[in-house]
């Protein structure tokens, strides 16, 4: 049997492969005060140390899914390990950086609030991922003052650490 | 054919003389035309009966081969060690998947049960995403937990995903059950036998087999009785198409022309399907058993590919006769039949001699499946069959061998239904309700809004009225958590601890009618902290509360909590005159439980096409609808109603450290009984009430939270606890003075607030509290000195 170790190793990769969740996000005409927000920064968390084995071996196969840009089979494997630990912050963000890079913003959103409302080690690298979500899915929806509010607390909890 | 111009000119000279001379000549040319036209009459009268036979016979055909009803299957149980699972629950599962105790060999679909190790072999199931392989392992348990899960090397495993157990097929209005098979999924084996045994000639005749009909009256009439059939695989199917016990010539020639036209359409290899999934094959009381698929399950309780030589044969025994050769009343005589159909098959290299003769060996090994077990959710079927409705058609359901997989455990349902049933009856017996007592269930996950499980009535296994979704009746004080939230949503003004009046109100509506609610108990409380209306249920306190923060606040927190319709602006709204669905109050409720972030209840996972590729998934959707401070405040409230509240007598019935938040709702007249409550993993709802909306004598303590605490106390799940939060503090609350207490102070309640906004003063343990306090000191001394 493989070690935690390696599982949350391989969980890292899955951020590698939803990075370019951002770079594909449709473009929108931009003003210059209205920058999108930067996006390469997202998605840096590996699972805690407290997450179980089943789920990170749902995490691993997430990770070989998305890596084959089977996305629906990724998700499938995180909503499985969600089943198993409902409150891991760090899956319902793993989740939302996945619908951000379906391009479902609404969603992306409402589960990177979800993981932050449920974040018990006040990791603060998480909320600022989840925030640089929130404030992609706001830009998207034309909503550039709330996305700018969003990136800045992404950057105070970023100070923070 | 002579022409009618010549004709009639010789009839219009004719004269009577010459027309009598003539007479006997035309008589019989006139009888010449007719025989003629009856000839050609018959001609078309047959040929119209062949083409409405033929236009019979194909549209049966066409309609049972098309008719894949969509298979509906439960949750897929996942299990890995670490899970709250004893060993006797993971036994319950594999039964509920055909699997069988079986102390030889560890076959697919088989287990071996020593003390607290549980030895099974998988199958192979085929999931959208991906195929789970038959596997051979050994579990252990200890003190209720899997601990560890080996495979037959002795390699650990973290994660195991069981077959799903199937729970249905959704059928046309006619609900004729089956379990279609397709050709390919058909044992060889089964398919040379029924060959072999009913129509050797299969692939070569046309329809019909002279041959066989011919040999077959030749044995009769030796006989002197019917010992042998003629018909032909073709000729049965007809036969079960129109299923008559009239034996008449025209018939049998009916079927026999019939035969032949579908042979003229149809390729042995379709036939054959139907034929397997046709053929009737036994009666359990009012249901006829049609087809292997549907008798597998029936007679064995296993799917049909899972059967071995014996169960074959003996399936295919029965095909002569379901009655002449019952299992119970002849099983001599099915078991002579069944080892002939072995020997028929031995004889034809089907099976060798050592495998033919264990065969025979075997007993018939009949387990009757468990009754109705193709549909045993009434209700929860009802809700999958709604859900799906709203994206495909009624004839897509049942004809496109869809595979639904849904959110249903088997485990929790069967509990759900279980305390459901039993408490009815015993509250119906109390209060003399003459079995007038009715309830529904919903219980779902709080995560993903999954329902989990829905009982719609007392009897669950009966498909009538289903008041889950159904019944919508008041929710009476259900709906204070959405004026107490609505108050804690403006911070600056409210806290937990706000001073309100619980005393006499009178509202006056447009119309000049007044209104002056009352407490349940008849008193009023006077000066209290904002929380203990809300626990405690005071609906004069709720009143003036909700007065202060106006209808249109409060009917929009019901909304973003997930109410299906707008509710109405009026006083008696604020104490629940408003009706929901005991589902539509799960789905609010369960905003709540999210902890602010709505979910739309789902029954529903994913849908497959008949070859298994997704045609659509129903993914976790979470949409933040509430304030996640205010719902904490709220959680901190809730959590106290069974402490100290209207649920105090809840605790007692669940396992300690079980920590759950929930509401009671009682309507006027006692006519309905509510409760809706949750744990950090699951929310239920439950709803007692009498169909002719009469007076159960049941509050809402009395009643359904009775059936929630049952239902509850056997789940395994995680308790209620809030999130860290540096924006909220926490603090023991004393509530006859209104200041901060300590844990140890008697009644203090555990209180969230926004920081900074909790009460400065501190007290050390108002009132009766002190007494309480150095009572328990001195005892503490007793002890010391005894």
């Amino acid at each position: 049997m493989k070690s935690p170790g390696y599982y949350r190793q391989a969980g890292v990769l899955l951020f590698g492969v939803l990075l370019m969740a951002c770079s594909a996000t449709p473009d929108r005409t931009q003003s210059e005060s209205d920058v999108e927000p930067e996006s390469e920064a997202i998605a840096q968390v590996r699972p805690g140390a407290e997450t179980s084995r089943p789920v990170l071996a749902l995490l691993e196969q997430a990770n070989n899914a998305s890596r084959r840009g089977d996305l629906a089979v990724a998700e499938s494997r995180l909503e499985r390990a969600l089943r198993i630990e409902p409150r891991n912050a760090v899956l319902w963000s793993y989740l939302a950086k996945l619908r951000l890079h379906q391009g479902q913003l609404d969603q992306a959103a409402g589960l990177a609030a979800k993981s932050n409302s449920l974040d018990r080690s006040q990791n603060y690298q998480l909320q600022a991922d989840n925030w640089r979500i929130i404030a992609h899915a706001r830009y998207h929806a034309g909503d550039s003052e709330g996305a700018k509010n969003a990136q800045q607390r992404a950057t105070t909890l970023l100070q923070k650490q | 054919m002579p022409s009618r111009k010549s004709v009639t000119p010789r009839r219009k000279r004719s004269t009577r003389p010459r027309r009598a001379a003539r007479k006997p000549a035309r008589r019989k040319k006139s009888r010449g035309f007719r025989w003629r036209y009856l000839f050609v009459g018959l001609a078309l009268v047959a040929v119209g009966y062949v083409v409405y036979l033929d236009y019979t016979i194909r549209d049966q055909f066409e309609g049972k081969r098309w008719a894949l009803p969509a298979k509906v299957y439960a949750r897929a149980l996942e299990i890995y060690p670490g899970k709250q699972l004893p060993a006797a629950q993971l036994v319950q599962e594999l039964e509920l998947l055909g699997y069988r105790e079986n102390p030889g060999q560890l076959t697919p679909g088989s287990y071996q049960r020593r003390g607290n190790r549980l030895r099974f072999t998988t199958r192979a199931f085929q999931f959208w995403d991906g195929r789970e392989r038959s596997r051979q392992l050994e579990a252990v348990f200890s003190d209720g937990v899997l601990t560890r899960l080996q495979d037959q090397h002795g390699a650990e495993l973290s994660l195991l995903r069981l077959e799903p157990p199937a729970i249905g097929g959704i059928y046309p209005g006619h609900r004729e059950e089956r379990v279609l098979v397709r050709l390919l999924e058909v044992p060889p084996l089964l398919q040379q036998a029924l060959v072999a045994v009913e129509d050797r000639a299969f692939y070569a005749h046309p329809g019909i087999n002279p041959k066989a009909i011919a040999r077959a009256l030749v044995a009769n009439l030796r006989a002197g009785r019917t010992v042998q059939g003629g018909s032909t695989l073709t000729q049965q199917l007809v036969k079960n198409f129109f299923l008559t016990n009239e034996r008449s010539l025209w018939r049998k020639a009916n079927e026999a022309v019939m035969a032949l036209l579908l042979e003229w359409h149809y390729a042995k290899t379709e036939i054959l399907e139907a034929y397997i999934n046709e053929i009737y094959l036994g009666q359990d009381k009012q249901r006829a058993i049609h087809g292997f698929g549907l008798a597998a399950h029936y007679y064995f309780d296993k799917p049909l590919a899972a059967l071995d030589a014996g169960e074959i044969a003996t399936l295919v025994a029965l095909a002569r006769g379901p009655s002449y050769y019952h299992p119970e009343r002849h099983p001599q005589r099915l078991r002579q039949r069944r080892n002939l159909v072995i020997d028929i098959l031995e004889q034809d290299n089907g099976l060798d001699p050592a495998r033919a003769q264990r065969a025979r060996n075997q007993p018939l090994g009949i387990v009757r499946g468990k009754p109705g077990a193709i549909s045993d959710y009434p209700a929860f079927m009802d809700l999958v069959r709604r859900q799906l409705r709203e994206q495909y058609r009624e004839a897509d359901l049942t004809s496109e061998g869809l595979q639904i997989f849904t959110t249903l455990d088997p485990a929790i349902q069967r509990r759900a239904e279980q305390s459901l049933s039993r408490r009815i009856t015993a509250l119906d017996r109390q209060h003399g309700l003459d079995g007038g007592l009715q309830g529904a269930a919903v219980i779902t996950s709080t995560s993903g809004g999954e329902v989990l499980a829905l009982v719609g009535d007392r009897q669950a296994r009966y498909a009538g009225f289903n008041r889950a979704l159904e019944a919508s009746r008041p929710i009476g004080s259900l709906i204070k958590p959405a004026v107490y939230l609505t108050a804690l949503d403006r911070p600056q003004q409210y806290t937990l601890a706000t001073p309100v009046e619980d005393a006499p109100i009178t509202l006056e509506a447009d119309n000049g009618t007044r209104w002056s609610p009352r407490n349940y108990s008849g008193e009023s409380h006077g000066r209290i902290p904002l929380f203990r209306g809300l626990v405690n249920s005071y609906n004069q306190a709720t009143v003036r509360l909700g007065m202060q923060l106006g209808f249109e606040p409060i009917a929009d927190t019901l909304q973003r909590m997930g109410a299906p319709r707008s509710v109405p602006a009026y006083p008696s709204m604020l104490l629940g005159a408003v009706n929901f669905t005991p589902y539509e109050v799960a789905g609010m409720y369960q905003t709540l439980a999210a902890g602010g972030f709505r979910s739309p209840l789902r029954a529903i996972r994913e849908v497959l096409g008949p070859g298994g590729e997704p045609l659509r998934r129903y993914p976790l959707n979470v949409e933040q609808t509430l304030n996640v401070d205010s719902v904490q405040l709220l959680h901190s409230a809730l959590l106290e109603v069974p402490r100290s509240g209207t649920a105090r007598a809840l605790p007692a019935m669940l396992p300690a450290g079980q920590t759950v938040a929930g509401k009671t709702g009682t309507t006027d007249d006692l006519r309905d009984s509510w409760f809706a409550g949750f744990s950090g993993s699951h929310l239920g709802v439950v709803w007692l009430g009498r169909d002719d909306n009469g007076a159960t004598g049941l509050t809402g303590a009395s009643g359904a939270m009775r059936i929630w605490g049952d239902i509850f106390a056997e789940l395994p799940g995680m308790p209620l606890e809030p999130p860290p939060n540096p924006g909220i503090e926490y603090h023991w609350f004393d509530s006859q003075s209104g200041l901060i207490s300590r844990r140890d102070c008697p009644g203090a309640a555990y209180l969230a607030f926004i920081k900074g906004t909790a009460p400065q003063e501190k007290i050390d343990c108002a009132g009766g509290g002190v007494r309480d306090k150095m009572d328990s000191t001195l005892d503490w001394l007793k002890g010391w000195f005894q």
